[in-house]
C-alpha cells in the first residue's frame, strides 16, 4: 500500500455494546469490512450477556453510515462514536 | 414436544400453512414430524435454491412470510442465492436448515458447512441453536424480526440432535407490535407547498410496508407527477394520470427528465440504488430531497435528504393525504409539463400491423398486457424480457409484478411464479421468461406437475443472453462473449416431457391467440415466443452514466454515435 495514501485515510474510534452469541464478532466485523472500513485495533471485553468491543477503524467513507448499519443489527444494543474521531488521519 | 415437532407447532401458531423445502440426513427428524401433521403443506421443489426463490414469491404475493427448510451442507449452500435474493429485496423470509449433531460442528463431518458464518452477508440475523429450550424464543423472535421493520430473511440453522431433543420450554409469547405514531411532518408539508415542480419517487417499500392503500390514496389525493423503481412499478395504479412510469437505466425519458427538473424530490420507501439514479452526481440536480423511510441506515446513505423522516409509512401518509386534501397543491404548469413529457417520451411500442413480422418483445408485453385479466401476477426473470415488461405491462398493484430487483437472480421466475399460485390460488400467474434464466431454474417443471399449479409460463427466446448481448454491443465494440445459446432444447418438446402442453409461435398475427390459449387452458401451459436476437432494451444508460445520458435506439446506429457512448 502506498503510505502516503495510507496516512491520509480518516481514523475513527467506536465502542459498541453487542449481546454474545455464535458469530458475533464475525457479524460485527463483515459489516465493517463491506461498508469499506480497516480494522487497525479491536479490543474485546465479555460483561455479562454482552460484548464490549472498541475499534478503531480507517476507511474514506463517512463513518455515520457504518454507524447506522451497524446499529442495525439486530444483537447490537449501542454504538458510540469515540470524541476523536472527526477525520483524524494516522499521522496526525 | 421434541425440537421439530417444536417448528411445527410454531408455524401452527402463525398461521403458517405453506412451507417450501427440500429434505436430507440432518433435517430429517422435521420431516419425520411433517408426516403426522395435516396443517402445514410441504412443497417439494426439486432444488434448494427454487425452495428459496419460491418462498420469496409466495412472501410478495401474499405479503406474508415465506418459508423455505434444508438439509445440511449442500441444501443449505443451494438456498444461499435465494435468500440472499430475499435479502436484497427486503423479501419476509424463515429459513430453517438441518445441521450435523451438535458434537460434530467443527469436525469436518459429512455434510458439515459453516453455514451461520458463510450467510452472515445475506440475512436480516441467522441463529446457530445451541440448547433446546431456546428454540422456542428462538422460533419466535426468528418470525418477528423477519416481518418487523424493514423486513428480511431471518436463517435458524438447527443440529440434528437438537431437532430430536424434547424441548421443556413453554412457547414464548409472540411480541406485541409497536403502535405507530406519526413523526411531525410540518416542514415536509411546508417543502411540498413551497415547490413549483414536486416529484413522487416511490419503491418497493410501500409494498414491504402494507402501505398500497394509503399510498394509492396520497398519490391520487395529491395529483403529484410520479415515477416509480423497478420494485415500485404498481404504486400509482394503471390509471394515475400523473405517472410517468419506471425512471432509471432503463427508465422512461419522461420519468428521468421529470427528476433532472424537478425542484422537489418526495422519496418513499426508496433506497436510491444505482440502476435508478444513474451517476449521483447527476441526478435530480436542481431539488430538494424529502425522503421518508422505514430504515434509518438508508436515509443520507447515498445522498444527504434535506428533510429526513424515519417512521411507518402508513401513518406518515395518512397524515400527508390530510393535509394535501384539504388545502391542495397548485402546480398546475408542473403537472401540464409532465403529462406532455409523458406523451412524447413515455413507454410506447407500436403494435406491428405487418401480420407476418417477427414479433418483438415489447409488442408481445403490451398485448399480454391489454389481454390478461387486471389481478394476473408476472412473475419475471431477469434480462431483457424484465425491462420490457417493467416497461409496457400496465401493473395495477405492485404485489403483482415479482421481480428480481436488487440481486438481479436468473432463474427467480419459475420457482417465484410456483410460490406466488401457492398464495392465490385462484389467480392468474405467469412466468414471462427468457430462454437463458429459464433454464436455469427449468427443473421446478416437474413441480408445476406435481402440483399441478396452472402457472403459465412464456419464454421469449432470442436463443442467446439477451441482455449482455446489447451491453456487449453498445459498450464493448459489439464484441460478442460466451452469449450464444443456438444450441437450446426444444422448448416445447420439453414442456411436454412434464406432461405440460405447449405451443410456439413467431409471428405477430399470432401473438393474440397464443397469449389467450394459455390463458384460457385449464392448467399450466408454456407458450415459447421466438424474438429476434438483435431487439435492444431501449433507452439504456450506460453504467455509471447520468440518467440525462439515454441512449435510445435513433443513437446507436453509427459508429461515431458507438464510440460517442463509449
Amino acid at each position: 500500500m502506498n503510505p502516503q495514501s495510507q496516512s491520509s485515510t480518516p481514523s475513527y474510534t467506536i465502542n459498541c455494546r453487542m449481546i454474545q452469541e455464535a458469530a458475533a464478532l464475525e457479524r460485527l466485523c463483515q459489516v465493517v469490512r463491506i461498508r469499506g472500513f480497516r480494522i487497525a485495533t479491536m479490543a474485546v471485553e465479555t460483561a455479562g450477556e454482552h460484548l464490549n468491543i472498541a475499534l478503531t477503524l480507517e476507511g474514506t467513507r463517512p463513518i455515520a453510515m457504518l454507524q447506522s448499519q451497524l446499529e442495525k443489527l439486530h444483537t447490537v444494543a449501542e454504538v458510540a462514536l469515540g470524541s476523536n474521531s472527526v477525520a483524524r488521519s494516522r499521522s496526525a | 414436544m421434541n425440537g421439530a415437532q417444536h417448528i411445527l407447532d410454531a408455524f401452527h401458531r402463525h398461521n403458517i400453512s405453506t412451507v417450501f423445502g427440500y429434505p436430507g440426513g440432518c433435517i430429517m427428524p422435521l420431516y419425520d414430524a411433517l408426516v403426522d401433521d395435516v396443517g402445514v403443506e410441504h412443497v417439494l421443489c426439486r432444488h434448494e435454491q427454487a425452495c428459496a426463490l419460491a418462498a420469496d414469491g409466495y412472501a410478495r404475493a401474499s405479503g406474508k412470510l415465506g418459508v423455505c427448510i434444508a438439509t445440511s451442507g449442500p441444501g443449505a449452500t443451494n438456498l444461499i442465492t435465494g435468500v440472499a435474493n430475499a435479502h436484497r429485496d427486503s423479501i419476509p423470509m424463515l429459513v430453517i436448515t438441518g445441521q450435523v449433531p451438535s458434537g460434530l460442528i467443527g469436525t469436518d463431518a459429512f455434510q458439515e458447512t459453516d453455514v451461520l458464518g458463510m450467510t452472515l452477508g445475506i440475512v436480516k440475523h441467522s441463529y446457530l441453536v445451541d440448547d433446546a429450550d431456546s428454540l422456542p424464543a428462538v422460533m419466535e423472535e426468528a418470525m418477528t424480526l423477519a416481518q418487523s421493520g424493514r423486513p428480511g430473511p431471518v436463517w435458524i440453522d438447527i443440529p440434528k440432535d437438537i431437532l430430536l431433543t424434547e424441548v421443556a420450554a413453554a412457547p414464548a409469547p409472540t411480541p406485541a407490535q409497536p403502535t405507530a405514531s406519526c413523526p411531525d411532518l410540518t416542514d415536509a408539508i411546508a417543502l411540498l407547498r413551497a415547490a413549483r415542480k414536486p416529484l413522487l419517487y416511490s419503491g418497493g417499500g410501500i409494498s414491504l410496508a402494507h402501505a398500497e392503500d394509503r399510498f394509492r390514496a396520497f398519490a391520487e389525493s395529491s395529483a403529484l407527477p410520479a415515477v416509480v423503481t423497478l420494485k415500485g412499478i404498481g404504486n400509482p395504479g394503471k390509471h394515475n394520470p400523473y405517472n410517468l412510469g419506471m425512471l432509471g437505466m432503463h427508465g422512461s425519458r419522461a420519468a428521468n427528465k421529470a427528476v433532472d427538473e424537478c425542484d422537489l424530490l418526495l422519496v418513499i420507501g426508496a433506497r436510491l440504488d444505482d440502476r435508478a439514479t444513474g451517476k449521483l452526481d447527476g441526478f435530480a440536480p436542481n431539488a430538494k430531497m424529502i425522503h421518508i423511510d422505514a430504515d434509518a441506515a438508508e436515509i443520507n446513505k447515498l445522498r444527504p435528504a434535506d428533510l429526513a423522516i424515519r417512521g411507518e409509512l402508513n401513518a406518515i401518509l395518512e397524515n400527508l393525504t390530510g393535509a394535501l386534501t384539504s388545502k391542495p397543491l397548485t402546480i398546475a404548469d408542473w403537472q401540464r409539463q409532465c403529462r406532455t413529457w409523458h406523451t412524447t417520451g413515455g413507454f410506447s411500442a407500436a403494435d406491428n400491423e405487418e401480420p407476418l413480422a417477427p414479433i418483438t418483445g415489447p409488442a408481445f408485453i403490451r398485448q399480454l398486457s391489454r389481454i390478461a385479466p387486471d389481478d394476473t401476477i408476472v412473475a419475471c426473470d431477469v434480462g431483457q424480457h424484465q425491462m420490457w415488461v417493467a416497461q409496457h405491462y400496465e401493473f395495477d398493484h405492485p404485489r403483482h409484478h415479482l421481480t428480481s430487483g436488487g440481486l438481479g437472480t436468473m432463474g427467480f421466475g419459475l420457482p417465484a411464479a410456483i410460490g406466488a399460485q401457492f398464495a392465490d390460488r385462484d389467480s392468474t400467474v405467469i412466468n414471462v421468461t427468457g430462454d437463458g434464466s429459464f433454464m436455469m431454474n427449468a427443473q421446478e417443471l416437474a413441480t408445476i406437475r406435481r402440483y399441478r399449479l396452472p402457472v403459465k409460463l412464456i419464454i421469449m427466446d432470442n436463443q442467446c443472453l439477451g441482455m449482455v448481448r446489447q451491453q456487449q454491443e453498445l459498450f464493448y465494440a459489439n464484441r460478442e462473449s460466451q452469449i450464444n445459446l443456438d444450441d437450446n432444447p426444444d422448448f416445447v418438446a420439453m414442456a411436454r416431457a412434464f406432461d405440460i402442453p405447449a405451443l410456439h409461435i413467431e409471428r405477430t398475427d399470432q401473438i393474440r391467440r397464443g397469449i389467450e390459449t394459455i390463458l384460457a387452458y385449464d392448467g399450466p401451459m408454456l407458450l415459447h415466443v421466438a424474438i429476434s436476437r438483435e431487439d435492444n432494451v431501449w433507452p439504456i444508460v450506460k453504467p455509471g452514466a447520468s440518467n440525462t445520458d439515454m441512449i435510445d435506439e435513433t443513437r446507436r446506429t453509427s459508429k461515431a454515435n458507438k464510440e460517442q457512448v463509449a
